[in-house]
């Protein structure tokens, strides 16, 4: 099976790296996509940094908002083996990604084991689900649906101010539904958990969720669980912070690290033609990208064909099937390390970006 | 390679080795001068001072928490320099890469990171191993884990206390055992906001006390070297000394670890009704015997701080400067990441002095630690500027002219004439840590120790003299010259590794499937994980 292409011909994996690595050596301005686990995106910021080149997770938009939260505002968080365990009321904010669903299926299957819960007789968790009219929660267990917390078609960051103000005693010019239900639920709660997410949260409405929590810090308890946009993007963002010392969006034009989220949104990037070499990591099948002038394409993809458009194809391994690999997991909260489901030949990500950082010359090897 | 190091002043306590003379270097080790032996290269080290690598016992370096403090602050560690070509990432503002290679520059060698989260212990591993050049290890937390309080509630036998702890520390690759204000982070997860000694665990019914003696004895009967590592109650509030001073009677003979001191240093005298209270503790380390300390020095500026006592940096919040924080409740202990700054006003000179006072008042420098906690005292960039005060009572005169002049007088440090000796720097910052984490290969100058050394060349600047070593070698291999890294290599994760019992194994998976609705599996992970050759050097349990 070809693994490598240089345009659509097929080549030798060690070719195709070193011509990347030409690439990207010429490049004036390289961009990296990344969605790929945690040694691959180490392989991928050492490489950067050797190419002066910005990256971003390949969804930066959700990443970056939730990476935002914590840079500007800071967060009050839970893990989610203590949600399991001690939410007795659970609001879901907003819309949460697939991934998560099965998470809050279980959240509705089983009931809290520690602070002793009162859950008032009813022997399951009070759910909420804050959202505009229509907005619908993940699946819950025995056909139950959560409680709907909304000022109708205002947004989720409206309805989260709304929320925040009533709890406060205070009144606004359009009360929450079923706020009443809301407030006995958490006069009685003893860890009240709001689950959260940056995929279609907006940065505002995220710190509203926040601010709110801070308030309900002051008497009792509360608190957010984190539930990442992306997993391989949250797991991406943590390995950047502590070797680049900053998340996603780093760029290393100038030779150093420089965090800048706008600047660096490598998709913004792309679009304003500032980029003119592209690298895209990506276990996943990739769908051909619009071809824009005067950038060339190196896709790492797992593929049995060449990428559309790509000046160079490599095909890698997903992690967790064809690899054993690091990933960040949100129902650990943590970086969980997996086996490989159907072990194949095929690369890594890491495997392949660092042969291509062995064709690029410097004077040091790279320390992943 | 055989390497001399030639004329130095050598500084060896532990080998009552103090003079001037040679050091000789066999590959990665230290050996006795070879008869005749010719090296393949000689360093010249006249003028200088030549000691072991030195060891931190307590720094936060990696994990979960301290990767959300530099998440928070991406405004307080930009990088400002074109990278060395030869140390890519070094110059990148407060990461793992540079944390190494600062390090490596003022001659440390092994760095313990003292707060591991155990379902955080790949994360954290996996950030120690991006640590360059020297070698790390890490304490795994206990103390607050809902297994652990159970066990102690119903009355679990010591042996299975002990299962537990050993399998703790085994599988998070651990050195030793942190409690950090045990019980507190139980407590607050039910609302409690202050937490003492005696207080009690709601749902438990556990005491703190019960909690840190039952993992002291647990930590001393496994044979793990370093003694429980203790983090207090009540910490940074004004009459903490009270708490600080009722731990350390409860050692009762068996040995035990007291962490950032300082941060409990503070009485209740005068009109703020915050004072220092750092010769009163100091006088009950030097009567206690079992009880050894880290200081947890502050200095003044910018710094951020992290801790696992999230009951305590949910109190702190208010003082976050800049006004941001991030308050975990984990799976344990959790965390808080709150920026603070240390000015010279009141509050920051009492700190400052009460730290100094307890350095100098400690008689024996086998029993006291050179720490900042950093980044919570301060970041270890400032370790020079610390050495110069704690071996010049000019320097400290100086500095105490600049202070509030209320604050200096509720504390007894101007009065105070001890000046540290290179040999007692010796002691503290190289012999006595390899003594109390059971690392019996360094630490010293002896042949067959590892050729862990640092060289300064005397300076009367001491800050200048210890913040850039003339020459660093780890394992042997020379690291740094002339105070810049001349290249990277990778240095291990010390662990201990003691055989968990099997039946704890089976009841800990039974328990993360019924309460977790996980297997084992998830929380655990094979060292090639890590991607780096070898990545763990094994430390063998007392027997």
């Amino acid at each position: 099976m070809a693994v490598a292409w240089i345009g659509n011909r097929e080549t030798l994996v060690e070719r195709a790296a070193a011509h990347a690595a030409a690439l990207l050596g010429s490049s004036r301005c390289p961009v990296f996509s990344l969605d790929t686990d945690i040694h691959g995106t180490r392989a991928a910021i050492a490489l950067a940094e050797r190419v002066g080149a910005a990256y971003d997770h390949a969804d930066g938009a959700a990443v970056s908002r939730e990476t935002a939260l914590f840079t500007d505002k800071g967060a009050m968080t839970v893990a989610p083996g203590e949600t399991r365990r001690r939410a007795d009321v659970v609001v879901i904010v907003g819309e949460l990604p697939q991934i998560h669903h099965e998470f809050v299926g279980e959240l509705s299957d089983t009931v809290p084991d520690l602070s002793a819960p009162d859950l008032t007789g009813k022997n399951q968790r009070e759910i909420f689900l804050v959202g505009s009219n229509g907005a619908s929660a993940p699946p819950l267990s025995n056909g139950r649906t959560a409680t709907l917390l909304s000022c109708g078609e205002a947004s989720l960051g409206a309805t989260l101010a709304a929320l925040r103000t009533q709890c406060r005693g205070r009144q606004t010019s359009q009360p929450v539904s079923n706020f009443d239900d809301f407030a006995k639920a958490l006069e009685a709660a003893h860890f009240p958990v709001f689950l959260f997410s940056g995929d279609a949260t907006e940065g505002l409405a995220l710190e509203m969720l926040q601010g709110l929590i801070a308030d309900l810090n002051r008497k009792s308890r509360a608190s957010g669980l984190h539930l990442p946009a992306r997993e391989n993007g949250w797991g991406s963002a943590l390995a950047s912070t502590w070797m680049a010392g900053f998340p996603l969006r780093t760029g290393f034009a100038r030779g150093f690290p420089e965090f800048d989220p706008w600047r660096y949104d490598v998709a913004r990037m792309i679009a304003a033609g500032e980029a003119d070499l592209h690298l895209r990591i990506s276990s996943s099948i990739v769908q051909p990208q619009k071809k824009r002038n005067r950038m060339a394409l190196i896709a790492l993809a797992k593929t049995q064909k060449p990428v559309a458009g790509a000046a160079v194809t490599i095909a890698i391994g997903e992690a967790g099937v064809d690899h054993e690999a690091v990933v960040y997991s949100s129902r650990t909260g943590s970086l969980r390390s997996i086996d490989a489901r159907a072990a194949s030949e095929l690369p890594s990500a890491a495997t392949v970006i660092r042969l291509v950082a062995s064709h690029v010359s410097a004077e040091a090897a790279l320390p992943c | 390679m055989l390497t001399k190091i030639a004329g130095g002043d050598i500084i060896d306590p532990v080998n009552g080795r103090l003079g001037k003379g040679d050091l000789w270097i066999r590959d990665d080790k230290i050996v006795a001068a070879p008869a005749g032996g010719a090296a393949d290269r000689t360093i010249d080290a006249a003028g200088c001072v030549v000691m072991a690598g030195a060891i931190d016992i307590h720094s936060h370096i990696g994990g979960g928490n301290v990767n959300t403090a530099r998440l928070l602050l991406p405004e307080q560690h930009a990088a400002h320099q074109a990278r060395p070509a030869t140390t890519p990432l070094s110059n990148a503002g407060w990461s793992t890469f540079q944390t190494g290679c600062l390090y490596a520059k003022m001659g440390f060698t092994t760095v313990v990171e003292p707060a591991m989260s155990p379902g955080a212990a790949l994360h954290t591993h996996l950030e120690l191993a991006d640590i360059p050049i020297i070698d790390k290890a890490t304490l795994a937390i206990l103390g607050n884990d809902d297994f652990l309080l159970s066990m102690i509630r119903d009355d679990a036998s010591s042996q299975m206390i002990e299962d537990y702890v050993a399998w703790t520390v085994a599988s998070t690759r651990a050195l030793g055992v942190k409690v950090i204000n045990a019980g507190a982070a139980a407590a607050f997860k039910e609302n409690v906001r202050t937490f003492s000694l005696d207080d009690v665990v709601p749902s438990y019914g556990v005491s703190s006390r019960k909690i840190v003696k039952t993992l002291q004895a647990a930590v001393d009967s496994l044979g793990v070297p370093h003694p429980l590592h203790v983090h207090c109650n009540n910490l940074g509030s004004p009459g903490s000394a009270d708490t600080a001073a009722a731990t350390i009677a409860a050692a009762e003979g068996l040995p035990m670890h007291l962490a950032h001191l300082q941060f409990y240093g503070y009485g209740t005298e005068g009109k703020r009704r915050f004072s220092s209270a750092a010769a009163r503790l100091a006088e009950l380390v030097n009567a206690t015997p079992e009880v050894t300390i880290d200081i947890g020095q502050v200095m003044f500026g910018q710094t951020v701080t992290v801790s696992s006592d999230v009951m305590r940096q949910f109190s702190a919040r208010g003082s976050a400067s800049p006004k941001k924080s991030v308050i975990h409740d984990g799976d344990g202990n959790g965390g808080g990441i709150v920026p603070y700054s240390y000015g010279k006003d009141f509050y920051g000179a009492m700190q400052w002095a009460i730290g100094l006072e307890l350095f100098l008042l400690i008689n024996d420098p086998w029993r006291v630690f050179f720490t900042t906690d950093h980044p919570n005292g301060a970041p270890f960039t400032v370790y020079p500027a610390l050495f110069e005060l704690l071996m010049s009572r000019e320097a400290r005169t100086e500095m105490i002219a600049g202070l509030p002049k209320s604050a200096m007088a509720l504390s007894t440090l101007a009065a105070i004439d001890r000046e540290y000796t290179f040999e007692e720097i010796a002691i503290m910052t190289r012999a006595a840590p390899a003594k109390l984490l059971g690392l019996t290969d360094r630490g010293h100058l002896g042949a067959g120790a590892i050729a862990d050394i640092a060289v300064y060349r005397r300076d009367g600047n001491i800050a200048k003299m210890l913040g850039q070593a003339a020459y660093v070698f780890k394992d042997g291999d020379l690291v740094v010259q002339d105070g810049e890294i001349t290249h990277y290599r990778w240095g291990k994760a010390l662990r201990l590794n003691p055989s968990p019992d099997k039946a704890m194994v089976r009841r800990l998976e039974d328990y993360h499937q019924q309460r977790y609705g996980l297997s084992l599996d998830w929380f655990n992970f094979p060292d090639s994980a890590i991607a780096r050759e070898q990545p763990f050097g094994e430390v063998a349990c007392r027997t």
